[in-house]
This record gives C-alpha cells, sequence and structure tokens, in this order.
C-alpha cells in the first residue's frame, strides 16, 4: 500500500516543472525508484538515508513523543525534499527557484 | 549610537520582530562553533537544540559537499509532527527558529 502510495506520488511529482529527479528509497536502503541515474541514485540514496536518521534522532532527541515528517534542504543550485514514511524515504531533487 | 551598539539594537529588534510571528516558540542564534549566543528559549532547551543542530548542519553541509563540493547549504527545514525548526545559515552563524507549522 505504501509502495503504491509513493509509486503514485513519484509519477505525480516527476511532471512538475523544475523537478530534476525522484528516487524512493526502501527500508533498507535500496532505491527501488527513481528518475535518475544508477550512480546518482545511490549516491542521493545513501547521502540522504544517512542525514535523514540524524534528523530524525535529533526531533527525537528533544522529545520522545515527536517525530520527523518532512525535510528541506536548500542550496544555491538545487533543492532537496525527503518525505520519511514507513522507513521508507520519498526524495525529490529539485531546481530551488520553484 | 557606536556601530556595534547600533547593530546590537538591529539583532534585538529583528529577533522582537521574529518572535512576535504567530507560531514561533523559539529563537536560537548559534555561532560557527554550536555555541548559542542569543536565545528566548530556556538554558536547557537552548543547549540541547544548539547542539543537535549544529550536528545536523555540519551533515547537511557535508552530504551537500558530497554531491557537489561546489555547492552550499542555504536553508534547511526540519519538520516534525509537533513542531517545525527552520535553519538559516551565515558565514558565521547560524539562526534557529523553532515554530508551529499550523500557525
Amino acid at each position: 500500500m505504501t509502495i503504491l502510495y509513493f509509486s503514485l506520488h513519484h509519477f505525480i511529482i516527476e511532471g512538475h516543472k523544475g523537478v530534476i529527479g525522484t528516487i524512493i528509497v526502501n527500508s533498507e536502503g535500496l532505491p527501488i525508484r527513481t528518475t535518475l541515474d544508477n550512480s546518482t541514485t545511490s549516491l542521493y540514496a545513501r547521502l540522504l538515508r544517512s542525514f535523514t536518521t540524524l534528523a530524525r534522532s535529533a526531533v527525537r532527541d528533544v522529545d520522545p513523543q515527536n517525530d520527523l515528517t518532512f525535510v528541506r534542504i536548500r542550496s544555491k543550485k538545487q533543492e532537496i525534499l525527503v518525505a520519511p514514511e514507513n522507513n521508507f524515504l520519498l526524495i525529490v531533487i529539485q531546481n530551488p527557484s520553484e | 549610537m557606536s556601530l556595534r551598539r547600533k547593530k546590537g539594537a538591529e539583532v534585538e529588534e529583528t529577533l522582537k520582530r521574529i518572535q512576535s510571528q504567530k507560531g514561533v516558540q523559539g529563537i536560537i542564534i548559534v555561532n560557527s562553533e554550536g555555541i548559542p549566543v542569543k536565545s528566548t528559549l530556556d538554558n536547557q532547551s537552548t543547549v540541547q537544540y544548539s547542539a543537535l543542530i549544529h550536528q545536523l548542519v555540519m551533515k547537511a553541509r557535508s552530504t551537500l559537499r558530497d554531491i557537489d563540493p561546489q555547492n552550499d547549504l542555504t536553508f534547511l527545514r526540519v519538520r516534525s509532527k509537533k513542531n517545525e525548526i527552520m535553519i538559516a545559515p551565515d558565514k558565521d552563524y547560524f539562526l534557529i527558529v523553532i515554530q508551529n507549522p499550523s500557525a
């Protein structure tokens, strides 16, 4: 069910202007859907999974009842959005100006 | 007013302005070493947030540099069920604003 939800999100998001790529990473950290090349996908998946884990533990350290729902990393050249869901990750990379 | 005092007053004004926005729970200014230099929260929360967010900012920066060494962090938003933490990095400091997202 989650995979279906994510796949829908994935295809809908990809249609938006300014989206450079989308990646879905499963609970084991393996990319299961991507619109980017293999090496870029692996790099983003690995780095963002690591970042998300840190962000989630920071949130939980402040309040164990709380949980991470979204991360937005904005940089000069692009913006990376990460939506964690049931140990999966939906990653969207887009132009920062959108 | 001396330049230093004028700048100090400007900072205070900016903080007041942000603090008066609906939903803002706290503001912390952290220096490049992760030490809080100004905060509207209690000591314990300030120290805790500063340490955790400093770590997170370092990680966000290295993540971006691993992808593209020419790139750098301009803004970070960490949203959770109960609040949203916004982090604006600058050359020597970063500004942390904790707000209630529904406001």
